[in-house]
């Protein structure tokens, strides 16, 4: 058996059953789908304030069929569950840590009061093993934006710690210029798996040490690599101490370099559709989360970007392709005027890899539901003896 | 034809299947340097550079189907001078085929002689306390005893317990072209993982291990002998602090030999001969800024040989370690050995030895591509296979 053989009997006995969406259209497809767009968190109601609760956990994460990897998790998620709010609401959100590791959250994007940003030693100090702390601020201003930790920044945010934040407004910009009933949140990230074992292993290891340390009460600026001011580094440095960055140095090849590709904690093929009616609206909200520039282009389609960054465009832009850089959001409007399956993807392919293969990664699909059965059969390749189901579009690819 | 129609084929499934997946790649280097100055009774001798014990290490891992992993090591190390190993003695070619439960090794590596690993400039510093010795050699190269060619089957109970059985051949200078099994036994190890240095408790070791040489050559009726070891060792976390860190290694050796042999005139019979010997350490580490920094043990060994009264053998090692860089050490060692009765016409009577070393040891992990069984990821957040 040589390998493409391999390949498409392998292809066929893990995914064939479980993946191949010939059951497209079918209800419990959509069901499933629900499950791959972040879902509101509920809230208490405590007086004036909404009240959330939010904790971090290590947790197994499957990127796509058979891959595994730890990972860093809001509420046992990645992305972590979807604050959504109404423009004005007072939001209050309980975060505990239930990791051996320090965080914060950063409210990215929101008009939070300074001592609420999330930004370890600067505004508050991170949030310890065990410890909890709450975050309070009024939801301002309106539109898509985003959560992440913000202590290792580099590598939490790529270990899952980012969830949306939607602050909704009764009297939307958006939906009186294209009026709407379904949205999606799309949050677009990209992982060293390898970088993001290591680094949490080691910094584990490094923490549990600081916090058995700690609990005796026994810090020490040098061994912590905490200091109170410049000053009182640069005297340890005159009395020996060397900084990480001259003792842990890293080559360049030892940085991370992304080989996994995620929109909502998912590669192809695992990755959510999109579902629209001929003639109706759909709402997309685009988050890149990640450390890559992703360039997302709808095939077979114009869409109009309404916001940036959350805020409503004066003259809505019309456009095929949009480079979401990193810590940017956009709000896309799709019209359903052109029916049938179409993929919507970084057109910097080699984010359509899972591990260097193409197809994978940030590849999803526009599938509009009123597409006649007919039209969904593959028909014309006489060469592929396919029955029932199994000639209907689209497939799952794996090796192209 | 055919031959060669059959080796091209391999050769090119190997580079295909090198084309496919590029494994990880290991290497590790150690570089001991020492300048000894030994002091044996009446002579004294000095080496200014002994680099004895420096080796390279090779390694290649890579996932097989069905969540099992290979590895395959190739180890050189650069020998004593003194021994009739040549320049360059391989002791390490070996593969390795493993799951999160159960783990085969066949090849050329290290023998289940010793249970723990001790404090001391070099693995063979006190050999003569700390392994079961090979009966096969002559005494001349201490490799004899802790390397041999393998086969060994590990069964990993809950992460920290370790069930060995296996079978060596060792080294045997009358018969150097034998390459059948001259060694079987078994170990239980109970073992605390590296990475849980912080939470452990005070045990961090535990073994047991019963060995047998099959020993053709001790008796007349034709059947063989079997020269049996049991060993004993526990590791002691005193003080598992991340600053001050003290520790306790013990390892006890009971020879069974063999009741043919009743005086020690050779290295054979000494080998035979039934004893009990043991060998600890107590080891301080002064970890400055997450690193040791300073390291310090003491370790004492003794060995009585049961069927005999007034000989004895006893070792005293000190040393000190200091790191000058990632990876660089300075250290000192002072050894005492001191024999009596039958063991000094063979050791001599006391011998006094002080090294100066410096140490280099690296090891640098390529194309990491999967994480290893003892991590904190697999050990506290479910194996990820
Ligand atoms: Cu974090």
């Amino acid at each position: 058996m040589d390998r493409k053989e391999f390949l498409k009997y392998g292809a066929m006995g893990v995914f064939g059953m479980t993946m191949l969406p010939a059951n497209l259209f079918a209800q419990q497809t959509k069901t499933a789908n629900k499950s791959l767009f972040p879902a509101a968190l509920p809230f208490s109601t405590k007086g004036e304030w909404k009240e959330f609760e939010i904790s971090i956990g290590i947790t197994e994460q499957t990127l796509a069929p058979a891959m595994k990897i730890h990972t860093l998790a809001f509420n046992d998620m990645v992305p972590g569950p979807e604050i959504r709010v109404k423009q004005g609401d007072k939001v209050r959100v309980i975060f505990k840590n239930n990791t051996d590791l320090n965080h914060t959250i950063h409210w990215h994007g929101i008009y939070v009061p300074w001592r609420m940003d999330g930004v370890p030693y600067v505004t508050q100090m991170p949030v310890m093993p065990g410890q909890e702390f709450v975050y309070e601020f009024t939801a301002e201003p309106y539109g898509t934006h985003f959560y992440h930790c913000h202590w290792g920044t580099l590598l939490h945010m790529q270990s899952g710690m980012f969830g949306s934040v939607i602050i909704e407004s009764d009297d939307d910009p958006i939906k009186k210029a294209f009026p709407y009933e379904r949205e999606y949140t799309l949050i677009y990230s990209a992982h060293d798996v390898n970088y993001i074992r290591n680094e949490l292993n080691s910094m584990l290891e490094r923490m549990k040490e600081r916090s058995f340390l700690m609990k005796n009460g026994r810090f020490s600026a040098e061994r912590f690599n905490l200091f109170n001011t410049k000053e009182e580094l640069l005297e340890s440095i005159n009395n020996g101490y060397q900084p990480p960055y001259l003792t842990n140095q890293r080559t360049s090849a030892e940085l991370p370099i992304p080989n996994w590709f995620t929109v909502n904690g998912k590669s192809y093929p695992s990755t959510p559709y999109l579902f629209i009616k001929t003639g109706e609206n759909i709402r997309i909200r685009l988050i890149n989360a990640g450390t890559e520039n992703h360039h997302l282009h709808l095939h077979g389609h114009d869409f109009w970007m309404v916001c940036d960054d959350g805020v409503p465009l004066p003259q809505p832009w019309q456009r095929n392709t949009v480079s979401l850089s990193p810590g940017k959001t956009y709000d896309i409007i799709v019209e359903g005027n052109n029916r049938g399956i179409w993929t919507f993807h970084d057109h910097d392919t080699r984010r359509v890899t899972n591990n260097g293969l193409y197809p994978g990664g940030n590849l999803l699909a526009l599938v509009y539901e009123d597409l006649p059965k007919k039209e969904r059969m593959v028909g014309g390749m006489s060469n592929m003896k396919m029955q029932g189901e199994m000639n209907l579009l689209p497939k799952i690819a794996l090796d192209e | 034809m055919r031959k060669i129609n059959l080796i091209l084929i391999l050769l090119a499934s190997v580079v295909f299947a090198q084309a496919q997946v590029l494994p990880e790649i290991e290497l590790g280097a150690k570089g001991v340097m020492s300048g000894n100055f030994e002091n044996n009774n009446t002579i004294a001798s000095s080496a200014v550079s002994d680099f004895s014990d420096s080796q390279l290490l090779l390694g290649f891992r890579q996932k097989l189907y069905n969540n099992w992993r290979s590895q395959m090591v190739f180890g050189m190390q650069f020998p004593d001078a003194d021994s009739d190993l040549g320049q360059v003695f391989y002791n390490h070619v070996f593969l390795k085929l493993e799951n999160q439960k159960n783990i085969f090794k066949i090849g050329r590596s290290t023998t289940q002689t010793i249970l723990n690993e001790f404090p001391t400039l070099r693995d063979d510093d006190a050999l003569l306390f700390n392994y079961a010795l090979n009966p096969f050699a002559d005494g001349t190269n201490t490799q004899d005893n802790q390397y041999g060619n393998v086969i060994e089957y590990t069964h990993v109970h809950n992460q920290r317990y370790w069930l060995t059985f296996h079978g060596e051949n060792f080294t045997n200078l009358s018969e150097p072209n034998n390459f059948d099994l001259n060694a079987y036994g078994g170990s239980f190890l109970y073992s605390v993982p590296e990475s849980q240095r912080w939470d452990r408790a005070i045990i961090q070791r535990l073994g047991v291990s019963y060995n047998n040489y099959v020993d053709e050559q001790t008796n007349t009726t034709g059947s063989d002998d079997l020269l049996s070891n049991i060993l004993g060792t526990v590791t002691l976390n005193l003080r598992p602090d991340p600053v001050h860190f003290i520790d306790l290694k013990i390892q006890g050796i009971y020879n069974q030999g063999s009741n043919t042999v009743d005086r020690m005139s050779t290295y054979s019979e000494y080998v035979r001969m039934p004893s009990i010997s043991t060998f600890g350490t107590i080891r301080y580490i002064y970890r400055k800024l997450e690193r040791p920094f300073l390291q310090t043990s003491l370790g004492f060994g003794y060995k009585t040989f049961v069927n005999l009264n007034e000989s004895e053998q006893l070792i005293g090692i000190a040393n000190v370690f200091y790191r000058i860089g990632d990876n660089f050490d300075m250290g000192f060692q002072y050894r005492y050995l001191s024999n009596r009765g039958q063991t000094e016409l063979l050791f001599g009577q006391t011998e006094h030895k002080i090294q100066l070393a410096l140490i280099y040891s690296v090891s640098q992990l390529f194309n990491n591509q999967f994480d290893t069984r003892n991590s904190i990821l697999n050990l506290e957040h479910k194996y990820l296979e």
